[in-house]
């Protein structure tokens, strides 16, 4: 039993040594094949649009409900204590700091990093993958390079209308339903905000896009065993990244912390 | 005869499953060997080796006169260019349009203007009869003309060697003698080729020798009359009748 248990947890922990393995070896040929010629920068670009603008509706939805919810709740809970003037001040920080960049970087680990793996997936099984090396090109350059770019340039992007709209959302609702004044909100939230703050919160998303697209791109190239293989990497790239995402939050507030105070 | 394409003691394991032990044979300046075997012999990987797509776990595999087994992903980019292989079930992309598939090697490897490019697809859709299926995405054509596109993309880059992995399993009669026709032509512009096939009227239609794989070696080679003159019971007979060895 326990040693059932345990040749399990060493097969489990191999596997994910592989797999962490795997990522860094394509991290590599990613920066080795950035700047090879041609750049096919029309890739990118498509791949920005499906990335950024096909994602911007499910950021909108997400941004304005987070904060309309933590308006409403910081709200309620403070009120009791006399505390609504507060509530701009703090549903902003945390917006900006931390709500806006994880919720965002989720969103998109759900959305842009399961179709990535199984689109990528695919191509494997149907060999278009080989087929591109057959052709003296390189998948790399081809299919991960421009994804990994696009996610890096869409998700700041995403993140900043992330924030505006998750503050104008809480706006809303301490507005509409905690009676306060709409200008003093909003000069509230603008004067907490530091530069830092948002700079910070931004840079996050800028890891969170290599954990998304990374993972996405190394689990849809790894496909093993047709079709059903396809939607066990699409899982795997959605749960492995959005751990990340989580995990990877904590370390990089404590660095952040630690680096810029 | 110069050797194009040798394979010397080539060994490939998958896993624990050893499905090529000692694989030797050699392919001459323009000739077409054809390479025959059961199912799951391992045909295809040796194609795929050929082009690097596979690396070998033994043995050594030359083109010529380079070994391709060692060397790295971009220098198997000028190899590829020369050596095309036409895929068991085409491998379209399916996201491109017939164009955009013929076009991609094109773009890819080649300085061609637009033009020249589109004259280029034309003329070569008009040789594979396919002409007006420029704008069709992969997955509306027939598994016939899937295959054809296939092959067409595969040469449109005039290679030396193309490596058909079973170009006319599933065709019909009509479209099989055009694929045969095909290979024939290439032939004559000098092409050397290995032809991976079940179907052996095929076989003995474009093959100058014929090979059989099994158990992980080549088991016999020679042309047909080679073969046929050991008598009835000469192993390709035995073969395309079905018989166990
Ligand atoms: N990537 C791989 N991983 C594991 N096993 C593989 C892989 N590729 C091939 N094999 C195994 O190698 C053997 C040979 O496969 P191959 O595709 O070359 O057969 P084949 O002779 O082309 O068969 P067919 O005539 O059916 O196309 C098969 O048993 C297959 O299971
Ligand atoms: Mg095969």
């Amino acid at each position: 039993m326990i040693r059932n248990a345990s040749t399990a947890l060493g097969g489990r922990i191999l596997s994910f040594a592989h797999a962490l393995g795997g990522a860094v070896l394509l991290f590599r040929q990613f920066l080795r094949e950035l700047f090879a010629r041609p750049l096919l920068l029309n890739l990118v670009g498509e791949q920005v649009y499906f990335v950024g603008v096909r994602s911007m509706g499910l950021v909108f939805i997400t941004a304005v409900s987070t904060g309309m919810v933590m308006a409403l709740q910081f709200g309620l809970g403070l009120e009791k204590f006399g505390g609504k003037l507060y509530v701009p001040k703090i549903v902003a920080l945390s917006i900006v700091r931390e709500m806006g960049p994880v919720f965002c970087s989720l969103m998109l680990a759900a959305r842009v990093g399961a179709g990535i793996a199984s689109e990528i997936g695919s191509m494997v099984v149907t060999q278009q993958i080989d087929a591109m090396r057959a052709l003296g090109t390189s998948p790399i350059k081809r299919i991960v390079v421009p994804r990994i770019l696009a996610c890096l340039i869409a998700l700041p992007l995403l993140c900043v209308l992330g924030n505006a709209i998750g503050i104008l959302g809480s706006i809303a609702i301490e507005v509409w339903e905690l009676g306060l004044d709409p200008i003093f909100c909003f000069e509230k939230a603008v004067t907490t905000i530091t530069l830092r703050d948002y700079l910070t919160g931004l840079l996050k998303t800028v890891f969170f896009a290599f954990f998304i697209s990374v993972t996405a791109c190394y689990f849809g190239l790894n496909v093993k065993g047709g079709t059903q293989g396809v939607g066990s990497a699409t899982t795997m790239a959605v749960v492995v990244s959005s751990v990340l995402i989580l995990v990877g939050d904590f370390f990089l507030t404590k660095a952040f912390f630690v680096l810029f105070g | 005869m110069a050797a194009v394409i040798e394979f010397q003691n080539f060994q490939k394991r998958f896993g624990s499953k050893q499905v090529h032990r000692d694989v030797s044979f050699t392919v001459h300046e323009g000739e077409c060997l054809g390479l025959l075997g059961g199912s799951g012999c391992g045909k295809s990987v040796i194609l795929r080796s050929l082009i690097g797509l596979e690396k070998p776990d033994g043995g050594r595999i030359l083109v010529e006169g380079q070994d391709v087994g060692t060397m790295s992903e971009s220098e198997l980019v000028e190899i590829r260019k020369k050596v095309a292989y036409v895929f068991q079930n085409g491998a379209l992309f399916d996201s491109m349009t017939v164009f955009e598939n013929l076009a991609y090697p094109l773009r890819a490897h080649t300085n061609l203007s637009e033009e020249e490019i589109r004259a280029r697809i034309h003329a070569q859709l008009a040789e594979f009869d396919l002409e007006g299926n420029d704008h069709v995405m992969p997955a509306n054509l027939s598994g016939g003309m899937q295959k054809r596109v296939g092959l067409a993309r595969s040469i449109i880059l005039q290679p030396k060697i193309v490596l058909y992995d079973e170009p006319t399993a599933g065709l019909d009669p009509y479209n099989t003698l055009r694929i045969q026709e095909m290979i024939l032509r290439l032939k004559t512009r000098g092409v050397t080729s290995i032809f991976v096939t079940h179907d052996m009227p095929s076989a003995f239609a474009v093959c100058d020798r014929i090979a059989l794989l099994r158990n992980g070696r080549i088991e016999a080679i020679g042309t047909r009359e080679e073969f046929e003159s050991q008598g009835p019971d000469n192993p390709l007979s035995r073969f395309v009748r079905g018989e166990e060895p």
